[in-house]
Parts: C-alpha cells; sequence; structure tokens
C-alpha cells in the first residue's frame, strides 16, 4: 500500500460501511408507509415500533463492522469535514424540495418529483466531499436525480413514491460500497483476525 | 523545508515497512483498534503485536486495552512524539526521492548524503 491509500484508508472505511444503508433504507420506505397509512404502518404504535426495531438493526450492522473491520476514530478535520458536509446537504434537500414543487408561494411548482431529485444532489455533494465520488455513486445518484427530474410528476403528490426511490438508490449504493469495502480490505471472515496482547 | 546540508537519516525502527505502514494510518486518524490495522495493512497477528509492542517501548504509539461489548479490544494512538516521527520519515523519504530525481537527470553540484540505519535523533 503506497503512502496515499494508507492516509485515506480510514475515512474511505468509515464512508463506505454500506450495509448501514440497508436499515437507511428502510426508514425511507417506512416513512411511506406511514404517510399513506399502508398496512398496519398507519398505526403509530407499529409504526414507532418498526422503527425501533430499524434502528436495532442499524446497531447489529455498525457492529458487525466493529468486529470484523474494526473501529477507527476519525481526525478532528476528517470529522468537522463530514458534519460540515452533513449540514449542507440537509437544507439542500429541504430547501431544494419544497422549490422545486410544494404549496409554498414561492415554489417553481415544476412537474418534478423534487424529494428524490434534491435527495441524489444532496448525497452527490456528501459523497464528493467525504470519500470522493465513486462509479457506482454517479450511475445510481444520478439515475436517481433523473427519475426525479424527468417532467412526468404532475398530477398527485409524488412525495412517497420519491421516498421509495431514495431508499431503493440508498440500498442500491450501500451494498455497492459494502462491496468495494470487501475489495479492498477482504471479507468479513477472510484474515485470523482478533485482538492480542500487543504492548503487553 | 531542511536546510540543503541537513543530514539525511532515515530511523530504522520506523522505517521498516510493516510499522511504517501502522504509523502512516495512524497518522490520519485520532486512533484505530488492532483488528482495523490488521486489516488495512494485512499483516498477521502475531507480526503486528510485535510491532505495536516495539512502537510503544519507542513512546510512539500509546495502546489503551479496553472491553467493548465484553470483547477485549486494544485501540492504538500516535503520540506527539510518534506523529513527529512519522511526518518527520516521510520528509527524509521524499528528500531522498527529490534528490534521486536529481541525481537521474544529471542535475550538478551532489552531495554526499549519508543514508541508511542510523539511531534516530531523539533516540526511538
Amino acid at each position: 500500500m503506497d503512502r496515499a491509500s494508507l492516509e485515506s484508508a480510514a475515512v474511505e472505511y468509515s464512508h463506505l460501511r454500506g450495509l448501514l444503508g440497508v436499515p437507511l433504507s428502510l426508514v425511507f420506505v417506512l416513512a411511506a408507509a406511514g404517510n399513506t397509512r399502508w398496512g398496519p404502518f398507519g398505526n403509530t404504535i407499529v409504526f414507532l415500533a418498526a422503527l425501533v426495531s430499524i434502528g436495532a438493526g442499524w446497531l447489529l450492522v455498525s457492529r458487525f463492522y466493529d468486529r470484523h473491520y474494526g473501529r477507527v476514530t476519525l481526525s478532528r478535520r476528517q470529522q468537522t469535514r463530514a458534519v460540515v458536509a452533513t449540514a449542507a446537504v440537509v437544507p439542500i434537500v429541504f430547501v431544494g424540495s419544497l422549490l422545486a414543487r410544494s404549496e409554498a408561494g414561492w415554489s417553481l411548482d415544476l412537474p418534478v418529483n423534487p424529494i428524490p431529485a434534491a435527495f441524489a444532489v444532496a448525497m452527490l455533494i456528501f459523497h464528493a466531499v467525504t470519500v470522493g465520488l465513486r462509479t457506482h455513486h454517479v450511475v445510481v445518484l444520478g439515475a436517481l436525480l433523473g427519475a426525479g427530474l424527468l417532467p412526468v410528476w404532475d398530477g398527485g403528490d409524488p412525495g412517497n413514491a420519491g421516498l421509495v426511490m431514495c431508499g431503493a438508490a440508498v440500498l442500491l449504493t450501500g451494498v455497492l460500497d459494502h462491496r468495494l469495502l470487501v475489495r479492498g480490505l477482504g471479507p468479513a471472515r477472510g484474515l485470523d483476525l482478533g485482538d492480542t496482547g500487543a504492548g503487553a | 523545508m531542511p536546510a540543503p546540508d541537513d543530514e539525511l537519516v532515515l530511523d530504522r525502527l520506523i522505517h521498516e515497512p510493516g510499522r511504517l505502514a501502522v504509523l502512516t494510518l495512524l497518522s490520519s486518524v485520532e486512533s484505530a483498534d488492532f483488528v482495523f490495522l490488521q486489516r488495512t495493512t494485512g499483516l498477521t497477528r502475531g507480526n503486528l503485536s510485535s510491532h505495536l509492542s516495539r512502537l510503544e517501548a519507542a513512546g510512539l504509539v500509546a495502546i489503551e486495552k479496553r472491553f467493548v461489548h465484553r470483547r477485549a479490544n486494544t485501540n492504538v494512538a500516535l503520540t506527539p512524539r510518534g506523529r513527529e516521527g512519522i511526518a518527520h520519515h516521510w520528509d527524509q523519504l521524499e528528500r531522498l526521492r527529490a534528490l534521486a530525481e536529481r541525481a537521474t537527470a544529471g542535475a550538478s553540484g551532489r552531495k554526499a548524503t549519508r543514508v541508511g540505519p542510523a539511531p534516530s535523533p531523539r533516540g526511538a
């Protein structure tokens, strides 16, 4: 490994733990199910229970990465970068969605699906700032952006369809991120891993 | 930038490829655990453990043993001395590379430069 690869290994690892995208994608689908009161998810208790289950799933996936690939605390500069990137993209999603199509007086009221479009732009910026855009980010999020901007969304509120599309994109990018991680660091059980008495 | 007549000395303790990889990795983070270091460097458990022990003995890394979710976990971070040491080492390697390029290009004014194992200026 060369110097640059070693110095970027930690930040890449922290951003390419893609299986964390699986529970995150379920949050999008759950939000859409809750909005439409689809099946049992119209019930607040069922909705909250599903949300808690997803949170528990997220913790399990996080523990899987900690156990098989290790724990790393990024430098202050890297942490600040991630926080700034997150703080920058949240308003993009909200303001972008409201501007493109909403009940607000200043909305352009375009026949687009604003949530996936704004989310795709925000995620492209986030990945570019934090870990660098990979081909699959551009392809998946570009497709999401394109689908959101297609002028075929006039009629009813496309918000829930948009949430499901975002969930699918998060799932797909997550799985591909994980594949990239495995390609770089090896399969979960690929090494004789474990703690030792180093420094004893 | 170092003065041109600075002696070019590489610290053998740091220059060993396994330890250089560990220190370079740690220089980009606050801390990392044993599993992450093993994953990214590709070293065996025994090798990594041995390198970490030597680096700790030299005061270049600090090792914290703890339990996380009831599992033993070894967390490693560079000490200020280690951070300075690895930065200095890479500076020296860059200088060496520049010298080699200049020599290859046939630049005049090549000076005698001592390169190779030598005791660390910090006694590490």
